[in-house]
């Protein structure tokens, strides 16, 4: 008796557009141009931050000579030929200077990156999954987040004598909190994933929660915050050094270059002006990277930024 | 709402004391003795117990710090090793010139950074949102010795329009005052400009696709009326929560920026206090800083509420 309701449904489904058996290719290029393509900022910045390590670490075979030499009888003299970038006050070669400062921006960037997001990771592991250290440690942060960093740099460099490992030490502990922070709020986001509570249920301990849930997500975010913490970095050593705070005047870094052509700068602006472009570049080819890998690692943010 | 005013209010006085606890035991966590890098290189080991008794090292450090927190709380923020004056004096003395930088930067970042961020909204992804942005990359880049500098050698050396460097107190009339500090105030907003613009952008975006921007559309409400009234207004408390955290760039940066343009504030006093290894004159700066600054958010936290009515506590 139902028969008959049964065979007339077929007729009320309308029929699905026929589609092509196959369909056209989606043009995805791949190799080296096709992600250029895709990420213009990664590769530039990339591209750049790349040369400078080159410039850092061929320092010596670029046509330099010894960046601390001294030569009175050729002080403050303009670019030529023979002193690309002229000579500083000292006479001795800025060129040589500038190339040789690369190595303690870099290496100042690249170690306080690395160091305050392993510290900023550890400390933001404990705070989100230990529940009753949380309130102390964001307290603790707070407080520290409310000292301006080039200030709390200055005032630990007050207090040492100057050297590179010193103000790498000074500038990590003035950019931990930021890490800690994003860290304990990622921490905090993903505790509450089905997936994790999933983890707890099935009786997995939490060392290896963190392990396999909770680790892997934070590497997206804290490549991120590593690239603005580098750039951050770099500029508080040249501020540091530039204000006499920083790396020993007997080592070149770009800010000690720009602290030393101070007083000359309105007669002699070259000796300024070149590692000012070196240090300027830089921090615009890691921010580059830095902008290109969150628009990358993460769509939705990049979208609102 | 006034519960909410007073437990904010209460809220800080931790955050304080973390603060001075922190500043006070910089002394201790510093590597090596600072008592010894204080004294500087050819102290007689006589000094260096002096420097050690002036800094109280040689005591327990909470009965150090009790005391010194008591200080605090007077008004107290020490004595300079090297002038012998009292820091609290020394930095009222050189207040002017830094508190007259920091407001005009803040009145010029504002005015610049809010509009362009805006027209960066409206215009999302054309040519001029693009210009804009990259604009802000470059002004995160840039460190403000280098646009300091920039900016003096066009408009000050190669265009003759504007002073170089130094300082003219407002006494001496609003004009001159104002003219020395263009170039400082351009050179530290430059930062500060490029962060309020992204997140006004951001913040705009987001407002810019709700419905009642579609009905104040569809009602007749002109496009500067959607964006500076309808828009702005509900984009706000991003804005200027993003203005507060930004007041930290501006203090680090007033110590640059007074170098670069000789300007005799309070950043020059901090330069001045680490070639002359003063440490407690360093110590005061840092923590009337740091509270200044937790004092600002303050202002700002208490101010979401007037901003969007909406919030209730």
């Amino acid at each position: 008796m139902t028969d008959a309701t049964i065979t007339t449904a077929p007729d009320l489904i309308a029929a699905a557009p026929e589609l092509p058996d196959v369909l056209p290719p989606v043009k995805v290029r791949r190799g080296v141009v096709g992600f250029a393509r895709r990420h213009p900022a990664i590769a530039i910045g990339g591209a750049l931050v790349l040369a400078m390590v080159f410039i850092a670490v061929f320092a010596p075979y670029l046509g330099t000579v010894d960046p601390t030499a001294l030569a009175p009888t050729r002080r403050t003299r303009e670019p030529s030929a023979a002193f690309w970038f002229g000579t500083d006050m000292l006479g001795r070669d800025i060129y040589s200077r500038v190339l040789y400062g690369a190595r303690v921006s870099l290496t100042v960037g690249f170690s306080v990156a690395l160091l305050a997001s392993l510290v900023g990771l550890i400390i933001g592991l404990v705070s989100g999954f230990v529940r009753w250290s949380d309130g102390i440690i964001m307290r603790v942060m707070d407080g520290m987040m409310s000292i301006p960093p080039i200030l709390l740099a200055i005032a630990l460099m007050a207090l040492t004598r100057g050297s590179v490992g010193n103000v790498i030490t000074a500038i990590t502990i003035a950019e931990i909190p930021r890490v800690s922070r994003l860290v304990r709020s990622v921490v905090l986001s993903l505790r509450e994933q089905p997936y994790v509570d999933a983890a707890i249920a099935a009786g997995t301990r939490t060392p290896m929660i963190i392990l396999r849930h909770i680790l892997p997500n934070t590497i997206a975010p804290m490549t991120v915050q590593a690239t603005y913490v580098c750039a951050s970095a770099m500029i508080v050593e040249a501020i540091l050094s530039f204000i006499g705070a920083g790396t020993p005047p007997t080592i070149p870094s770009w800010g000690n270059i720009m602290a030393e052509g101070r007083a000359l700068w309105q007669v002699k602006p070259y000796i300024v002006f070149f590692p000012a472009v070196f240090l300027s570049l830089t921090v615009l080819a890691v921010n580059l990277l830095g902008d290109g890998l969150r628009d990358a690692l993460d769509p939705r943010l990049a979208k609102r930024l | 709402m006034l519960t909410y005013v007073v437990r904010r209010i209460l809220a800080t006085v931790p955050v304080m004391v973390v603060v001075a606890l922190f500043v006070f035991s910089l002394l201790y966590i510093a590597p090596g003795d600072p008592a010894a890098v204080i004294a500087g290189d050819q102290a007689t080991p006589a000094d260096v117990a002096r420097i050690r008794m002036s800094l109280g090292l040689d005591r327990p450090f909470l009965i150090r710090f009790s005391e010194w927190f008591w200080q605090i709380l007077h008004g107290d923020l020490g004595t300079s090793i090297f002038t012998n004056l009292p820091v609290a004096t020394m930095i009222m003395q050189r207040a002017e010139p830094t508190l007259s930088l920091m407001t005009v930067t803040l009145a010029l970042a504002v005015s610049v950074a809010v509009p362009i961020g805006v027209v960066a909204a409206w215009k999302a992804d054309t040519l001029i949102d693009r210009a804009i942005m990259a604009f802000a990359v470059l002004g995160f880049s840039v460190p403000v010795f280098v646009v300091g500098y920039l900016l003096a050698y066009v408009f000050a050396l190669e265009l003759d329009w504007l002073p170089v460097q130094g300082y003219t107190p407002m006494s001496e009339g609003p004009w001159p005052w104002f003219q020395n500090l263009i170039l400082p105030a351009l050179a530290l907003g430059c930062v500060y400009i490029a962060l309020i613009a992204r997140i006004t952008r951001a913040a705009m975006l987001e407002v810019l696709q709700q419905d009642f921007i579609r009905t104040a559309r569809a009602k007749g409400v002109g496009q500067t009326g959607i964006l500076f009234v309808h828009a702005l207004k509900n984009a706000a408390v991003p804005i200027v929560t993003v203005i507060g955290i930004g007041v930290a760039l501006l203090i680090g940066g007033a110590v640059v920026t007074e170098t670069v343009f000789a300007i005799p504030g309070i950043g020059r006093l901090t330069v001045d206090a680490i070639l002359r290894r003063d440490y407690p004159v360093i110590q005061g700066i840092v923590l009337m800083f740091s509270f200044v600054y937790v004092l600002v958010n303050l202002a700002i936290d208490l101010l979401y509420t007037v901003l969007d009515p909406r919030i209730r506590y």
